[in-house]
């Protein structure tokens, strides 16, 4: 007990010097003298340059879209590991039955959850949203189905072999993406800069291939982590 | 009426207290599903972090309307968050099916009751 409780002392301290050391260094940042020219780059010649009126979508599928076949490629790697380290069995905790209200309730719920998720996915380059939202709404969608209906329907509807696909679908697209960019002239998953036709910014056919990557991001994202989701669930 | 006088600074302030409360959980509870809550508090913490520093006071939502001169924050660590929320999202399943192996292997996520039943083994 006496241990325990120096332990938490000890660890105490050494918080409060963190603190102390990281309020020290922030006291007075925001009188710090930092050129923002890159982000007046993007505010002033964003629209122009990609097409895009959501300048946030503008760097991530753009100016950053390297970046983004990084992000994509993490959720890949930890859907991939967590479905090969976990055991293949339902898991205990979701034997609770519900009763017929909740259950009608999630049926009436799912079709607004597809008309939000696809909005986002598809109005990405124009409005708040994109790729990596719209797939988390997709991928709270199949929660909710396991949730209630239980695993087995989930794993019927949707087994994790066809999701698997659907991803492999949003990666290739994404990659084939990029190398229409390399045939075109320009470098990895150029948009603009490989003269693909831009469209008048704020339609929804603009922003040149952003909305085609944007499909391939939240394919993958909902995908990826519904696949997570399926797999900690499943338990010995 | 009193004025309340705020620090051009506070929401710097506010993200290092999550982090640091962050911190403390990490370090002090022994169970590690609280251990990945914890470092889940730190992570919200850095995004707070992040937004805040991109905020404009007055500033809109960084989406330009064709020929309006309105002022909007700076969108450059909000994408940058994005890629942190993903990596985020993505230690914390890792973790927790570690915990899950974990738990199957040793009976408990408790860090200490895991240490007992190591030495017992060991004997």
């Amino acid at each position: 007990m006496k241990n325990i409780s120096f332990n938490k002392l000890f660890s105490f301290s050494l918080v409060s010097l963190l603190g102390v050391l990281l309020l020290i260094s922030f006291y007075d940042i925001s009188n710090l003298e930092v050129t923002l020219s890159l982000s007046e780059h993007y505010i002033n010649y964003g629209v122009e340059e990609t097409g895009a009126i959501n300048l946030v979508t503008a760097i991530l599928f753009d100016y950053r879209a390297f970046d983004t076949i990084g992000e994509a490629t993490v959720i890949f790697t930890a859907a991939s590991i967590v479905a090969l380290i976990l055991p293949q069995h339902e898991a205990s905790m979701l034997k609770t039955e519900f009763t017929p209200i909740v259950h009608q309730s999630i049926a009436f719920i799912l079709p607004f959850f597809w008309v939000i998720s696809i909005f986002l996915i598809a109005y990405g380059h124009l409005s708040p949203g994109g790729g990596f939202s719209g797939g988390v709404i997709i991928s709270a969608m199949s929660i909710l189905i396991i949730f209630t209906y239980g695993f087995h329907y989930m794993t019927r509807r949707f087994n994790v072999t066809r999701l698997s696909l659907i991803e492999d679908f949003g990666a290739l697209l994404f990659l084939s993406i990029g190398v229409f960019g390399l045939i075109y002239g320009g470098s990895f998953l150029a948009n603009s800069q490989a003269g693909v036709y831009l469209g008048n910014p704020g339609e929804l056919l603009s922003g040149g291939l952003m909305p085609l990557s944007n499909l391939a991001v939240g394919a993958k994202v909902g995908t990826g982590l519904s696949i997570i989701f399926i797999s900690l669930t499943r338990e010995d | 009426m009193i004025d309340i006088v705020v620090h051009p600074n506070i929401y710097y302030f506010a993200s290092i207290v999550l982090f640091l409360i962050g911190f403390y959980i990490l370090l002090t509870h022994p169970n590690l599903i609280k251990k990945v809550i914890g470092l889940n508090v730190m992570d919200s913490a850095i995004f707070f972090f992040f937004v805040a520093v991109g905020f404009v006071s007055d500033g809109g939502s960084p989406i330009v309307e064709a020929g309006s001169e309105a002022l909007t924050v700076n969108p450059v660590p909000s994408g940058l968050m994005l890629t942190g929320i993903v990596v985020s999202v993505s230690v914390t399943a890792f973790a927790l099916a570690i915990i899950i192996k974990v738990y199957q292997h040793y009976g408990t996520i408790n860090v200490e009751e895991i240490y007992v039943v190591r030495s017992e083994r060991e004997c």
